[in-house]
């Protein structure tokens, strides 16, 4: 595998979402390619920081009171 | 007719109450979340949400229980969006987002900050607007999986598109929000970096 082959496939890597086999692949490649590896590394952190940043938030209290008193009438 | 058992196939009132609470309630927060990024304000995202879960409860005996109950809400509450609240609360896309291009941060500073240690310094008011500046194609696919953590299978399904369009929008808009972070960053003295 060359470098644009694994870049290719950089982010279904980080998303869990290849083969084994080609997973496999990209890692066997990441070893030995530190290039490659730092921009791995920088897109992951990248989505760990989003996942971060945008989860912080749920729904407030009163909108539950909201849905349960509209589904149950409590 | 007797009144102790339920005559058709429909499960007892408390029955269906506790399966609902425990299945589909659990996901309030996430819906929220998604309702608010596609609405882009909190009101709207209340009445969408609640509009959710009302559908949602009339349809549950069409549920398959203990299957997905987060993407079959998150589908419900697109419908609801696109139905009631797109026309109203945002404008039609005028860009064809397939068409744009992606761009790449990393190469930009790979040499100043290859860790991307200035991602840090920005806080959640930021990177919350600047989703919410992405054109909504890109903005719903980036939500379900940044945020929110779907597979590219679960979104396809959501938003009625091929996997392979769920990997090429997602793929774009990561970089898209990616560069409006970087321009961000630069602007604040985050980074020294480069003109984007």
């Amino acid at each position: 595998m060359n470098c644009r082959e694994c870049v290719e496939h950089l982010y279904e890597f980080l998303d869990r979402e290849l083969t084994p086999d080609l997973e496999r692949e990209i890692r066997a490649h990441l070893e030995d390619c530190p290039p490659c590896g730092e921009q791995f590394d920088f897109e992951e952190l990248y989505l760990r920081f989003l996942r971060a940043r945008c989860r912080t938030q749920g729904a407030p209290a009163d909108l539950k009171r909201r849905v349960l008193r509209e589904l149950f009438g409590e | 007719m007797g009144t102790a058992k339920s005559p058709d196939m429909s499960p007892p009132v408390d029955e269906k109450r506790a399966s609902f609470e425990r299945e589909a309630l659990v996901h309030l927060d996430v819906l929220y979340r998604v309702g608010l990024r596609l609405t882009g304000n909190p009101a709207d995202a209340d009445d969408l949400v609640q509009e959710t879960m009302l559908k949602a409860y009339r349809a549950w005996d069409q549920y398959e229980k203990g299957t997905n109950a987060r993407a079959w809400l998150l589908t419900i509450l697109r419908h609801a969006f696109i139905n009631e609240y797109r026309r109203r609360t945002r404008h039609p896309e005028t860009v064809d987002v397939d068409t744009i291009e992606p761009y790449a941060v990393f190469s930009e500073v790979q040499d100043e900050d290859p860790q991307g240690a200035f991602f840090d310094r920005i806080v959640d008011d930021e990177v919350l607007r600047a989703i919410d500046g992405l054109p909504e194609a890109f903005r719903e696919t980036l939500v379900l999986s940044d945020v929110e953590g779907l597979s590219y299978q679960e979104i396809a399904g959501i938003l009625e598109v091929p996997v392979g369009t769920v990997k090429s929008r997602l793929f774009r808009a990561r970089h898209l929000l990616q560069k409006k972070l970087y321009e961000y960053a630069v602007e604040m003295g985050y980074i020294k970096g480069s003109p984007a």
